[in-house]
C-alpha cells in the first residue's frame, strides 16, 4: 500500500489526475490495445476531473483510445435525471474531453433484468481486458463503490440496497426529501475492483479521516470496505492532510518517508512493465494435434493464475539490478594441476604452483 | 404550427459526417443570465439536440467542436416590424416571379445583420397590394433551407384599418374601417387570413389595427382563434377602449408611444394598459429604439413598466442597408421622397419621421447604453420576449433542447462609457453557419 498525503485537497486531486495521465501516456493506448480506467463518481473525484479537463483541453492527453467503466448508478430514476451518474459523468467529463462513445461503460440502472445487466457488465469488464486503473473515492464509512458495510468482500457486480446513512447523505442533491433519494443501485463489487491491475483512491477531508485510519491502520475488514485494498497487490491512497486526522502521526511520518525516499530514490509506484504497458495481445491460436500417447492421467492446471490475472502472484517489479551470485567450484578458480604433476611430487614445483595462484 | 410538423432535412452532411457541431467555451443565453455550457446543434434536423442523450443513446462525437473563446452564444434575433430592407419595399405590386426573387435576395442580406426570423410588415395599401404579396411572406418554417437565410415567421399587416387621426406616413386615402369579419377577408384576401386544412398556417400572423374603430374591437377573438396577434396602433384609443382591446385578446401594441395618444394622467391611454389596473394580462410591446422616435428615458420608463413585455422592433423602411440620399418612396398611388440621413428617415418636405433605416442589432446597443440593462435582458427583448409573443417558445428565440438551431456569435465590446455593445460576428441558421464578420 502506498499512501500519499498532500497539503490540501487541490495538491492531492492534482498529483492523481497527473498521475493517471502519466500512467495512460506510457501505456501509449492505441485502438486495438485501450487503456481501461475504473471511474468513480461523488465529491471527491471532482478535482481529478477538473484537472484532466484542462489538460485535454491543453492538448496534454488524449482520451481517444480510453475506455471507462463507471463504477455504480443509481436504480429507477431516469437516466438524464441531473442526479444520476450518467448526467454527472457526463457533465464533469464526458462532454469537455474526447472519449469515444462507443468506449464508454456506465451501468445501466433501468435495464429491464438488472441482475444480468450485472452479470453483463462483469463480461464487458473482461472482454476490455480487464481494468488498467481504478480510481476510486470513499464514503464516510468507508464504502468504495456502493459497496457499505459488511458487503463481502468477494463480491462481484450487483444490484445493492442502499445503506440508510446513504440515503441521508444523498438527499441533499434530492431536494433534502428522503423520499425521492434511490433505495437501490447497480455497483461494481470489491473484487471487481480487486481484480483491477491498479486501484488508486483519493480520500479528501475530515470527515474521512476515521474511515482512512480504519482501512490503514487496522486489518480488512469488511465493515469498512476499502480495507480491502491491503489485498491487493498494487493500491496507492492519496488523502490531504484533513484526512489524515484520525492516524497516529507514527503512521503519517512513515508514509511521507517512504514516499521522500523513493522519491529521492527516483522511482516512483512500482509495477510490472506487463501492468505499466497491460496485458500483451492475445497471441494467434495454434493447432495443436494431441499425440496418440497421451497420458492417461492430466495434471492439474492451477486455475488461480488464470482467474486473478490481475494480480500475478509469480510476477515481481524489476528494480535495479546487483551482480547475482554465480557457484562455481572453487578448483576452477585454483585451477588443476597436471595428473603427472601431481603424481610426482616436488617440493620446488609445489612451491613454484602456490606463488603463481598468489595465495 | 410549421414548426411542429415533420420538416424536410435542413442540410445534407458530407459523407462519413453527422452534421453536428459542438460550441464550448461560450456564455449561452438562458433567461437572465449568460452561463458557461456547451451546445450541441444538428445541421440535418437543424434543431439543438440534447447532448447527453446524442453521447449515450446514439453514440455520437460532434463533427465539429468550436471554441468561441468565451463569446456570447444568442439564439437569432426576431424582428417583429420590418417593412423592407436592402432596397426591397414588401409593400410593391410585382410580378410574383420577381417579388420571390426580390424575397429571396432579402432573406439572404437580412441574415447577415442577425436577424434569422422576421415578420416581413406591409403598411396601409390598397387591398391588391395585400392579395398579390401576401402569398410570398407567409411562414417558410419547413420548407427553409439554411442557406436561405432569413425566414419569415407569419407577415405583420400594420393598417389600412386604422385612425386616420394617427396615421403617421400612412397614406391617409387608403385607410379604413372594418365592420364585419368579411370586410377583413376582402381586404386582405380570405385564404391570407386561413389556416389551410390546418396544415399551412395563415400567411398573416399580425394584425395592427385601432381597436376604436368600427367593430375591430368585437373581431379580435375571431383573429385570435385563427392563431392571429391582434396588436393596438395607429390608434387615439383611450384607456378603457384600449382595455376593452386587451379584454377581447389583443396581445400587443404596435410601437408603444408612437402614433397614438400620449399618457396623460387624467387617461392613460393605450400605454395604461401596461398598468396592472384592470386585472388584464399585459400585452407585449414594440419598441423603436433608434433616438429619433424616442427618448431614451421614455424607454426606460417603458421597460421598467413591464419588462416581460418589451420588444425591441426596428420599424425599418427599405432603405435599410442603402447610402444616404433622398429616394423616391410609393405609398400606394402617390409616390414622395424621403430623406436618408444616417439612421434618420424624414418625409421630404416635412419633419414627419418615415420609419427608421435601422438595424436591430443597433437597437439592442442603443437600449444598453441608454438604459444599463444588462446582455441578457437586452437579448431578450429580440429573442425570448418576441418569441412568447408569436407563441414560438421552444422553437424560437431560445437555446433549449428541441428548439431551431438559429444562432448568433457575439463580441463583447466595452465603449468609452463602460458599456457594452455587442458586435455580431457569426450567424447560423439551422446548424449551419451562414454568415461570419
Amino acid at each position: 500500500m502506498r499512501l500519499i498525503i498532500r497539503d490540501d485537497a487541490g495538491t492531492a486531486s492534482s498529483y492523481v489526475a497527473n498521475y493517471i495521465i502519466d500512467r495512460i501516456r506510457h501505456f501509449n493506448p492505441t485502438p486495438s490495445h485501450p487503456f481501461v480506467l475504473g471511474l468513480p463518481t461523488g465529491s471527491s473525484p471532482l478535482g481529478v476531473y477538473r484537472i484532466l479537463v484542462e489538460k485535454y483541453k491543453a492538448g496534454l492527453i488524449s482520451f481517444e483510445n480510453v475506455v471507462t467503466f463507471n463504477m455504480d448508478e443509481y436504480v429507477g430514476i431516469p437516466r438524464d435525471h441531473p442526479e444520476s451518474y450518467h448526467s454527472f459523468m457526463w457533465k464533469h467529463f464526458f462532454s469537455h474531453v474526447n472519449v469515444n462513445p462507443n468506449n464508454v461503460h456506465i451501468l445501466n440502472g433501468n435495464a429491464p433484468n438488472l441482475e444480468a445487466e450485472c452479470v453483463e457488465y462483469e463480461n464487458k469488464i473482461k472482454r476490455a481486458g480487464g481494468i488498467d486503473l481504478f480510481l476510486g473515492g470513499i464514503g464516510e464509512d468507508g464504502h468504495i463503490a456502493f459497496n457499505e458495510p459488511g458487503s463481502s468482500l468477494a463480491s462481484r457486480t450487483r444490484v445493492k440496497t442502499l445503506a440508510y446513512d446513504t440515503i441521508l447523505a444523498n438527499s441533499r442533491f434530492f431536494g433534502n426529501d428522503v423520499e425521492k433519494v434511490p433505495k437501490m443501485a447497480l455497483t461494481v463489487g470489491v473484487q471487481t475492483v480487486l481484480e483491477a491491475r491498479e486501484v488508486v483512491v483519493i480520500i479528501l477531508g475530515a470527515r474521512k479521516s476515521l474511515a482512512l485510519q480504519r482501512c490503514i491502520e487496522q486489518g480488512v475488514n469488511h465493515m469498512w470496505t476499502l480495507s480491502s485494498l491491503q489485498l491487493h497487490p498494487h493500491p496507492m491512497i492519496v488523502c490531504d492532510e484533513d484526512a489524515t486526522l484520525e492516524l497516529q502521526v507514527k503512521t503519517v511520518k512513515y508514509f511521507k518517508s517512504i514516499e521522500k525516499v523513493a522519491r529521492d530514490q527516483g522511482f516512483e509506484q512500482i509495477l510490472p512493465s506487463s501492468i505499466r504497458t497491460g496485458p500483451a495481445p492475445a497471441p494467434i491460436p495454434k493447432t495443436v494435434v494431441d499425440e496418440v500417447q497421451s497420458p492417461t492421467i492430466l495434471a492439474p492446471q492451477p486455475m488461480t493464475s488464470r482467474l486473478l490475472r490481475a494480480t500475478p502472484a509469480t510476477e515481481y517489479p524489476v528494480r535495479s539490478v546487483s551482480p547475482d551470485l554465480i557457484p562455481d567450484r572453487m578448483a576452477d578458480r585454483v585451477g588443476v594441476p597436471d595428473l603427472a604433476r601431481r603424481l610426482t611430487p616436488q617440493p620446488e614445483h609445489q612451491q613454484q604452483r602456490l606463488a603463481s595462484v598468489g595465495a | 404550427m410549421p414548426h411542429s410538423l415533420p420538416s424536410s432535412p435542413k442540410s445534407a452532411p458530407r459523407a462519413g459526417r453527422n452534421g453536428i457541431t459542438k460550441f464550448t467555451n461560450c456564455r449561452i443565453l438562458r433567461g437572465n443570465s449568460l452561463v458557461n455550457e456547451d451546445l450541441w446543434v444538428d445541421s440535418a434536423t437543424g434543431k439543438i439536440i440534447p447532448s447527453q442523450a446524442a453521447f449515450y443513446d446514439d453514440l455520437i462525437l460532434p463533427d465539429d467542436v468550436i471554441n468561441l473563446g468565451g463569446r456570447i452564444l444568442s439564439p437569432g434575433l426576431i424582428e417583429c416590424q420590418l417593412n423592407g430592407a436592402f432596397g426591397f419595399n414588401f409593400s410593391t405590386l410585382l410580378e410574383p416571379a420577381t417579388y420571390a426573387k426580390k424575397i429571396r435576395e432579402v432573406n439572404r442580406q437580412l441574415a447577415t445583420t442577425g436577424v434569422t426570423s422576421y415578420m416581413p410588415t406591409i403598411t396601409s395599401q390598397r387591398s391588391e397590394i395585400y392579395k398579390s404579396a401576401l402569398p410570398h411572406l407567409g411562414p417558410s418554417g419547413e420548407y427553409q433551407l439554411a442557406e436561405d437565410g432569413a425566414e419569415s415567421v407569419g407577415a405583420h399587416v400594420e393598417g389600412p384599418f386604422l385612425n386616420p387621426t394617427k396615421n403617421g406616413i400612412h397614406n391617409v386615402d387608403v385607410l379604413r374601417q372594418a365592420e364585419s369579419f368579411e370586410d377583413l377577408e376582402d381586404c386582405y384576401g380570405a385564404d391570407n387570413l386561413r389556416n389551410e386544412d390546418g396544415y399551412r398556417p395563415a400567411a398573416v400572423k399580425m394584425i395592427t389595427a385601432a381597436p376604436e374603430l368600427g367593430q375591430m374591437t368585437a373581431l379580435v377573438p375571431e383573429l385570435t382563434r385563427r392563431g392571429i396577434v391582434y396588436s393596438i396602433g395607429h390608434s387615439e384609443a383611450t384607456y378603457e377602449e384600449a382595455s376593452e382591446a386587451v379584454g377581447a385578446g389583443a396581445t400587443m401594441i404596435t410601437h408603444l408611444f408612437n402614433a397614438m395618444r400620449p399618457l396623460h394622467h387624467r387617461n392613460p391611454g393605450i400605454f395604461g394598459v401596461l398598468g396592472i389596473a384592470e386585472s388584464l394580462p399585459r400585452p407585449w410591446f414594440g419598441i423603436i429604439a433608434d433616438g429619433e422616435h424616442l427618448h431614451p428615458t421614455t424607454i426606460k420608463i417603458a421597460f421598467n413598466a413591464h419588462p416581460d413585455g418589451f420588444i425591441l422592433v426596428t420599424d425599418a423602411m427599405h432603405l435599410v442597408g442603402l447610402p444616404d440620399g433622398t429616394y423616391a418612396w410609393t405609398n400606394g398611388d402617390c409616390t414622395s421622397g424621403i430623406v436618408k440621413k444616417g439612421p434618420k428617415l424624414i418625409l421630404e418636405g416635412s419633419d414627419r419621421i418615415a420609419g427608421s433605416s435601422i438595424t436591430l442589432i443597433e437597437c439592442v446597443n442603443n437600449f444598453l447604453n441608454w438604459t444599463g440593462a444588462s446582455i441578457p435582458q437586452a437579448l431578450n427583448a429580440v429573442t425570448s420576449t418576441p418569441a412568447a409573443m408569436l407563441g414560438l417558445q421552444g422553437v424560437k428565440g431560445c437555446l433549449r433542447e428541441g428548439a431551431d438551431a438559429d444562432l448568433v456569435v457575439f463580441s463583447e465590446n466595452v465603449n468609452l462609457h463602460g458599456r457594452s455593445e455587442l458586435v455580431i460576428d457569426e450567424v447560423w441558421k439551422f446548424g449551419t453557419k451562414i454568415f461570419s464578420r
